[in-house]
């Protein structure tokens, strides 16, 4: 084989082209410190850091999602605790109102406190999170929700609840809306409700009024779900010891004769009731319907306002607390299973926090195992090929020095 | 006597040449396509003497040329193959560097956008959160353009590489017609001795030729040599030269293409696969334009998949949302070859369905066929429309015709190729984008039954009354009426009721007066916002598989493996063309210590020779002295 020196001295310049084109990689390599600047060095795992880059952006905003939930939902569940203890305030307040020692200056008086508790309640009900958002206005979170009328308040919000996503294909309610917290309170005892009067002839000049008996509403139970089906029906006592029961349609369902504090059961449901009501004397029946809190502590209060001394007075007012007492017990349940959910919530929040903080770690690592250098053995690499080039180079002076010519003396 | 003088002078003549030779090995030790001489040397006719033959000394018969002609073709075909996947490799390079550092920004883009969305549903009527996020819209846009751009600009480097390589084969084979004239001219006058040098000069021309494209040779009795490209299409034959011409694309006037006629669309790119211009041919339709079409499918993916929310959503002011975000139609452009009047429109109808292929729709024999243009490949489609205004379904296309063809007609689809570079952002207010859900429920607060509304669904969304706020009013626990009108429906609980396009279920136990409102979604609903966000993930492209984050990754990896593919094939390469050097070399190459070695044996031959002649002189004078004392 004859080799030119032509050919050997380009080949030496080919091959200092790749040696030195390999050192500047890895000179690259090493001041970027990624193991590969371009997706060709290694194009399966530039592939998978672009997919694992974007799985955790997203987990980062995820985070970042949960983090303002969080902040929400806690804001909530300040507010909702506090509505609880005024729930409680207002309970106790009004077993007050009934213990019969009250006169008719410590009723005002525990009017005045009522109406207290009830704007207490309206600012709860318009609390703003940190960025003036109202947390109980459901999607409409820049108009204030609540404002107090004569009977109770309005809702200017809406039903919607906004979501935020905490996970892949998760979402979770940041906030629950007003009318569901405050206004969508069933009234009675959740299935129906009982109010007294009126007497049909009981007011001036034979009219209709109040009712002219002690008669008291007592407890009242649905004893059969299916066989109550939501109708309304008017107790009507015939005379002082006798009632019978009307339907809407004013049939009998059915009849007896009163004893104080015994049941009158119906259509599936019982009604006690006790005292002695008068001739004409009616109770009535209707399926429960939403009441909002605001209009049960109006409610009260106005009862409580137009107190007056005298035995019909008395059963009136006791009616009226006995309603009163069963709808703020419905508004606690309400709250209950409202701050019950949003413990829920806040749980699902936490958890999922926690784990995207795991992931997030996980994926680092992934990442960083596919795309860091690994500097020992960069450098052994750069040295080696520091190595090779300064061997080519020793090798070309040395091929290069020999030739016959040298040694032709002329 | 004298012939020994005349043996001398022949060796003294014979060895000059030779040393003559060797310089000039030395002199051409770099020179490109010199194959090393030596002079040939033959014994003089001898003198008969009658008894014996006496040698009449030396005679240079000739001086040949080291030359292998299957060394030398080798070498050209390994020299083509070197250049083009050289210059094939200067542009995968450049691509990998793009989608490595600007694709990868488009990923980045994109996550910031869907980001942007997640943001802005946890605060829908926020118009920082919705300026935020046309801002990430803008620059998501940006970044499709640069990048397209970007490989658009290594389009118009190809061309003017194509220009040039062109004009320089145009050149060389100038120089090959040239310098055949001459070898002719030599070879006649030489009388059997070849032009050696005249050669040499057109191997070394012709070893450029194929860097620049590959081409095919064939020596013709004369000594002339024939070049042919391509095909078999001439540049050289004899004397005569074809020139090769640039000529741009039937479809595409900005792309050039290589041909030998000066108009027409008859072009020889597809068969120019070597050299220089192979290379630029191939960077253009293996790596650019492939790579354009991927970056454009996932502009299309995105810009369709968003509109199609934006467009069920509200946007502040209670409207259905406008397009988020446009992108170019298919490229569909007329071949310059067509004789009718026929055009042709596409529309991207099923982005799952698209894909990154370029077609070509012909009309032959009455009827239209549809081809990969790549491949050549028959493409299905479906027809409808009418035979003079057809339509054609294919691929998640629609092309529609209208006008008479003619034969032969043709059209090259491109659907995605200027998607990328057209992606722009369409709204301009921030409080057009539709963050609302086209559709909430409002339940009165006076019901009394248990019943529930669910979520309502937009069945029809181009019924005009959509978004007319309609209550539903149990008229008794079974019975049930829908807006102002009176009629009464037959109550079933999770049944979907259905009114303006929209249908929605109630469910559980309503009460007599119970009433249910479908309305327009607010400005806080966030709905649509959610949606948007959740896209990210979602399969849009090939066939709802690939999500659109997902398609950038294998956008990445596909670049990479390309580009690593080609370096390796360029190892491989200059290994094989390394090899055929020093075939070459070792039979035509100048090595110059054999050099220096015949130059010292030509050197002792010819002072050998010179002392035989002074040996000669001696016996002559001696002869001379002896003669001449006698005499005296």
């Amino acid at each position: 084989m004859r080799v030119t020196q032509s050919l050997e001295q380009t080949q030496f310049i080919s091959a200092l082209d790749t040696l030195e084109s390999n050192i500047s990689t890895s000179e690259a390599e090493e001041s970027s410190g990624l193991s590969f600047t371009t997706p060709s060095e290694n194009p399966a795992a530039a592939g998978t850091v672009n997919g694992l880059n974007q799985v955790l952006s997203q987990s980062v905003q995820y985070s970042s999602n949960a983090s303002s939930a969080q902040g929400s939902l806690q804001t909530e569940n300040t507010a909702l605790d506090q509505v609880q203890t005024q729930l409680q305030s207002l309970y106790s307040l009004t077993l007050e109102a009934g213990s019969g020692t009250q006169s008719q200056q410590s009723l005002t008086a525990l009017a005045a406190q009522a109406t207290e508790i009830q704007s207490t309640l309206l600012g709860v009900a318009n609390t703003q999170d940190g960025e003036g958002q109202y947390i109980f206005a459901g999607y409409a979170t820049q108009t204030q929700p609540f404002a107090l009328t004569a009977t109770g308040a309005t809702y200017s919000g809406d039903q919607g609840q906004r979501q935020v996503q905490i996970a892949a294909g998760q979402t979770v309610g940041t906030a629950d809306n007003g009318d569901l917290v405050f206004n969508e309170i069933k009234n009675g005892n959740g299935t129906f409700s009982v109010t007294a009067g009126p007497n049909a002839t009981s007011g001036p000049g034979g009219t209709s009024g109040p009712n002219t008996g002690t008669g008291i509403i007592g407890a009242t139970t649905v004893t059969s779900a299916s066989s109550y089906t939501g109708g309304s029906y008017t107790i009507d006592f015939t005379a002082p010891g006798t009632y019978k029961v009307l339907n809407s349609t004013n049939a009998t369902v059915a009849s007896g004769a009163y004893t104080s504090g015994a049941a009158i059961a119906f259509a599936g449901i019982q009604v006690t009731l006790s005292g002695q009501p008068a001739t004409g004397d009616t109770f009535a029946v209707a399926p429960s319907k939403n009441q909002s809190i605001f209009a049960t502590v109006q409610n009260l209060v106005t009862a409580l306002q137009t107190y007056s001394s005298g035995p019909s007075q008395q059963t009136q007012l006791s009616n009226s607390l006995a309603t009163a007492l069963g709808n703020i017990n419905q508004a606690i349940n309400q709250t209950s299973t409202i701050v019950s959910q949003v413990g829920g919530r806040l749980n699902q929040v936490t958890t999922q926090q926690s784990v995207a903080t795991a992931q997030q770690l996980q994926l680092k690592t992934s990442v960083s195992s596919l795309q860091s250098l690994d500097y020992p053995s960069a450098i052994t690499t750069l040295q080696s090929e520091n190595t090779e080039l300064t061997a080519a180079f020793q090798a070309f002076t040395l091929t290069q020095g020999l030739s016959l010519f040298k040694y032709i003396n002329g | 006597m004298s012939n020994l003088f005349g043996i001398t002078t022949s060796a003294l003549a014979a060895f000059e040449t030779a040393i003559a030779v060797t310089s000039n090995n030395i002199a051409n030790a770099n020179t490109q396509g010199y194959a090393v001489e030596t002079a040939d040397l033959t014994s003089a006719i001898p003198q008969n003497t009658g008894e014996s033959a006496i040698g009449n000394g030396v005679d240079v018969s000739g001086i040949s040329r080291a030359y292998s002609s299957l060394a030398e073709n080798q070498l050209n075909t390994s020299q083509t193959g070197l250049s083009q996947i050289n210059s094939l490799q200067t542009y995968t390079n450049q691509i990998d560097n793009i989608v490595g550092t600007t694709a990868g920004g488009v990923s980045t883009a994109l996550q910031n956008y869907y980001n942007a969305w997640s943001t802005l549903a946890s605060d829908p009527a926020s118009a920082g959160a919705r300026a935020a996020l046309l801002g990430q819209a803008q620059s998501l846009a940006q970044t499709f353009q640069s990048t397209s751009g970007q490989l658009q600009n290594l389009d118009t480097q190809i061309n003017t590489g194509i220009t040039a390589d062109v004009s320089q084969i145009n050149s060389d084979v100038q120089s090959i017609a040239t310098l055949n004239a001459q070898i002719v001219v030599g070879t006649a006058e030489g009388e059997g001795q070849p032009p050696n040098d005249l050669l040499d000069q057109r191997d070394a021309v012709v070893q450029n030729l194929n860097k620049l494209a590959n081409v095919s040779t064939t020596v013709d009795a004369n000594g002339a040599l024939n070049v042919f490209i391509g095909t078999g299409q001439p540049l050289v034959l004899q004397g005569t030269v074809t020139p090769l011409t640039v000529i741009p694309n039937q479809f595409n006037g900005s792309q050039l293409e290589v041909s030998t006629a000066t108009n027409g669309n008859n072009t020889l790119s597809s068969s120019i696969t070597g050299g220089d211009l192979g290379g630029l041919l191939a960077a253009r339709t293996q790596a650019v334009n492939p790579t354009l079409n991927q970056l454009g499918q996932i502009a299309v993916g995105l810009a369709q998949s968003a509109n199609a929310q934006q467009n069920s959503g509200l946007d502040l002011t209670g409207k259905f949302g406008a397009n988020l975000f446009t992108v170019a139609a298919p490229a569909v452009t007329a071949s310059r070859g067509n004789t009718s009047a026929v055009t042709a429109g596409a529309t991207v109808t099923g982005v799952g369905a698209l894909t990154t292929n370029d077609y070509v729709l012909s009309y032959q024999n009455g009827a239209y066929s549809l081809k990969n243009a790549a491949t050549d490949a028959a493409v299905a489609f479906t027809a409808t429309g009418s035979a003079a205004n057809p339509s054609f379904t294919a691929d998640g296309l629609s092309i529609t015709l209208s006008g008479k063809p003619a034969a032969g007609d043709q059209f090259l689809i491109q659907p995605t190729v200027n998607a990328a570079g057209s992606f722009g952002v369409a709204l301009t207010n921030a409080s057009q984008l539709a963050a609302a859900g086209a559709l909430e429920t409002t339940t009165a607060s006076s019901n009394t039954g248990t019943a529930a509304i669910g979520t309502p669904a937009v069945v029809t969304a181009t019924n005009p009354n959509l978004l007319t706020p309609t209550t539903i009013t149990f008229t008794s626990p079974t019975t049930y009426t829908v807006g102002a009108s009176a009629t009464s429906y037959a109550y079933t609980s999770g049944a979907a009721i259905a009114q303006n396009g929209w249908q929605v279920a109630i469910s559980g136990t309503p009460a007599t007066g119970d009433t249910f409102t479908v309305q327009p979604g607010s400005a806080g609903n966030d709905v649509n916002a959610l949606a948007m966000a959740n896209q990210e993930t979602q399969g849009v492209l090939a066939s709802g598989t690939v999500s659109i984050n997902g398609a950038t990754s294998e956008l990445i990896t596909g670049v990479g493996t390309q580009a690593q593919q080609v370096n390796t094939a360029q190892t491989a390469q200059s290994a094989v063309n390394t090899q055929a050097l020093q075939t070459v070399q070792s039979i035509s190459g100048v090595n110059l210590d054999e050099e220096a070695a015949n130059l010292l044996k030509w050197q002792q031959a010819y002072q050998a020779s010179a002392q035989a002649f002074s040996i000669g002189n001696s016996v002559f004078t001696s002869l001379l002295t002896a003669v001449s004392g006698t005499a005296s």
